[in-house]
């Protein structure tokens, strides 16, 4: 836990809501504040033509995950590609993108967006995930931005509707293989995203790490099914999507502490349902260094600004002068 | 096709609260006014809003067609057929309710001398506000409108247009069968443009017979979304040129342009 938070006595009552530290470090990346967005939620040059005003001055993640992108053009899953659930929904987009080499001339259109930005990559093989990182660090060469706009790669081996994803994501030996390829293409910050799709996420954690991954992200969504109540067929045109929403909350939270635990210092973003300030705040107290915030996106473009004032409000009224002070305290003996 | 849609710039992705000052009730149906200056200052026809469906429990927003717009009042049209849609079409004057909005591409409509406007069940909630554009411009506007049964016809009652004939598939109401049924005998002027929206299987009909009379016209397609607003690519159909999203480069389509189901 680099000795943040971990240990450390609660503090005693409530303080001023602008003592509040939210600045947090993720690995080398030292953030604003904690939260993220959750790769395939947010488009920022979607968002920014709908919203008055400088969208980029005030934008509200402290980085910008964009959808996961592939070293090739992928149409994605055929419609319905989502439906509302009890409390949360199920999609299977199927990682539709244009490819790396269309989808970095949209990058280059983002020179207006302030904060740094870590691409999100998919691919059926560790040589497709490497192919993606080598175009990605070929168009960073060739830019000589002053800041970097990449600042790190998230690893999307655990989208469970495409082929390809979820198998590398559950299992070891494919998971080190892919973040081995990608640690040659990059000194960059690499966080290997797991699926909850899996007996056991430590294995798998464990070889992301021992391959290079600099840190982890979970977790991404839980493969499900939903019928047409009309023909009691599956709903979507998939079959089988991806479950998050508030429905997956306390499984993530569980699989958070139990990585946190058993590898402390780690950067971890935490994720998977949250939609309020103290859903992330549970996050960071299970040991994640920065949150991210998913389908609560769809609930409109007001969400992270509204989530980041309640997370402080939040520490505020527990004692916790920064968000890293709170950081795995729901970790170890009471 | 799909990309000679006009860009509309006035798209806000913004969350407004608004307050119910009408609500009417049609059968299955609901017809809700709300006051919302900017959505109805920037609103077009054909375009839609995302709606937070009030109380705990839900969370993703409803995409809604604009069904009218006048003056700084909101009209919406809420078929009560899923969880979601039954507690949007219970709001009552006084209530509160939240959207975002206008979103999507619109129906064209300037220049327009004739049009024909096909609807299906829910999917004729737009056309109203495409009639009452047309009619503004002086264009003449017959409309066509299928429904089901006895029950969902009611929606008929809550529309404000002068040619409007009505099918229904149990022969209730109107003529029996579906709305391209009552078409087949329509001898169109060849100036005239279709504007349809309606279940796939019904929007293909038209598209087919169009194709056959030689009309030329805009369809508006309905999907699951999520966010509305581009971002999340949920809501994508099937075109001529592949999968788009209903929410961003629909929900109008040129009618040529609608991949069959």
């Amino acid at each position: 836990m680099t000795g943040e938070g971990q240990g450390r006595r609660r503090p005693a009552g409530p303080i001023a809501e602008t003592q509040v530290d939210l600045r947090v470090r993720l690995g080398d990346l030292e953030l604003e504040h904690p939260l993220l967005d959750a790769s395939g939620t947010f488009d920022a040059a979607e968002t920014a033509r709908r919203v008055r005003g400088d969208f980029f001055a005030a934008f509200p993640y402290a980085a910008y995950v964009p959808k996961t992108v592939t070293s090739e053009p992928r149409t994605g899953n055929p419609p319905p590609r989502v439906t509302e659930t009890a409390a949360g929904m199920i999609n299977a987009i199927g990682l539709e993108n244009p490819g790396v080499e269309v989808w970095l001339e949209a990058l280059s259109g983002l020179t207006a967006l302030r904060q740094p930005v870590i691409v999100s990559v998919g691919g059926n093989t560790a040589a497709e995930f490497a192919a993606v990182v080598r175009a990605v660090e070929a168009w960073a060469a060739g830019r000589g931005d002053a800041r970097p706009v990449v600042v790190g790669y998230e690893l999307n081996v655990s989208c469970p509707n495409v082929t390809g994803g979820l198998q590398i994501g559950a299992d070891p030996g494919a998971t080190a293989e892919v973040v081995a390829g990608v640690r040659a293409e990059t000194r960059r910050p690499v966080l290997t995203k797991l699926t909850p799709n899996v007996t056991d996420v430590l294995p798998v954690a464990a070889a992301a790490l021992e391959a290079g991954s600099t840190g982890l992200a979970l977790v991404n969504t839980f493969k499900a099914m939903v019928l047409d109540p009309a023909t009691l067929r599956p709903f979507l045109g998939n079959r089988t999507g991806g479950l998050c929403g508030p429905a997956i909350k306390p499984i993530a939270l569980r699989m958070v502490a139990e990585v946190a635990a058993a590898f402390p210092g780690v950067p971890l973003v935490g994720m998977g349902g949250v939609a309020s300030g103290l859903d992330a705040l549970e996050f960071i107290a299970c040991g994640a260094a920065a949150v991210a915030v998913g389908a609560a996106n769809f609930a409109g473009v007001e969400t992270p600004r509204r989530i980041l004032a309640e997370l402080r409000r939040e520490l505020a009224a527990r004692g916790f002068a920064g968000a890293a002070e709170a950081r795995g305290v729901a970790l170890g003996d009471a | 096709m799909t990309t000679s849609m006009p860009e509309h710039a006035e798209q806000w992705a913004e969350t407004v609260r608004c307050r119910v000052v009408s609500a009417r009730s049609f059968g299955a149906f609901a017809a809700v006014e709300v006051v919302a200056p900017a959505v109805a200052a920037a609103a077009s026809p054909g375009q839609f809003v995302m709606v937070a469906v009030p109380g705990e429990g839900f969370f993703l927003r409803r995409p809604l067609s604009l069904f009218t717009v006048r003056g700084d009042r909101v009209g919406l049209l809420i078929e009560n057929r899923g969880r979601g849609s039954h507690e949007l079409a219970r709001a009552a004057v006084g209530d509160t309710l939240e959207l975002a909005g206008p979103l999507g591409t619109a129906f064209p409509i300037d220049r327009v001398v004739s049009g024909l406007l096909v609807g299906g069940g829910i999917g004729c909630a737009p056309l109203q506000y495409v009639a009452d554009e047309l009619r503004r411009r002086g264009a003449l506007v017959t409309a066509a409108f299928g429904f089901r049964d006895l029950r969902q016809s009611r929606a008929a009652a809550a529309f404000d247009i002068d040619r409007l004939w009505l099918t229904t598939e149990d022969g209730s109401v109107g003529r029996r069968g579906t709305v391209v049924d009552l078409l087949e005998g329509v001898d169109a002027h060849p100036d005239t443009v279709v504007y349809t929206c309606g279940p796939l299987p019904m929007v293909s009909a038209v598209q087919r017979w169009a194709h056959a009379a030689r009309l030329g016209g805009w369809a508006s397609l309905e999907a699951h979304m999520a966010c509305g607003t581009g971002s999340c690519h949920g809501c994508v159909v099937a075109t001529t040129e592949g999968y788009a999203r209903v929410c961003s480069e629909g929900p109008v389509f040129a009618l040529d342009a609608v991949a069959a189901p």
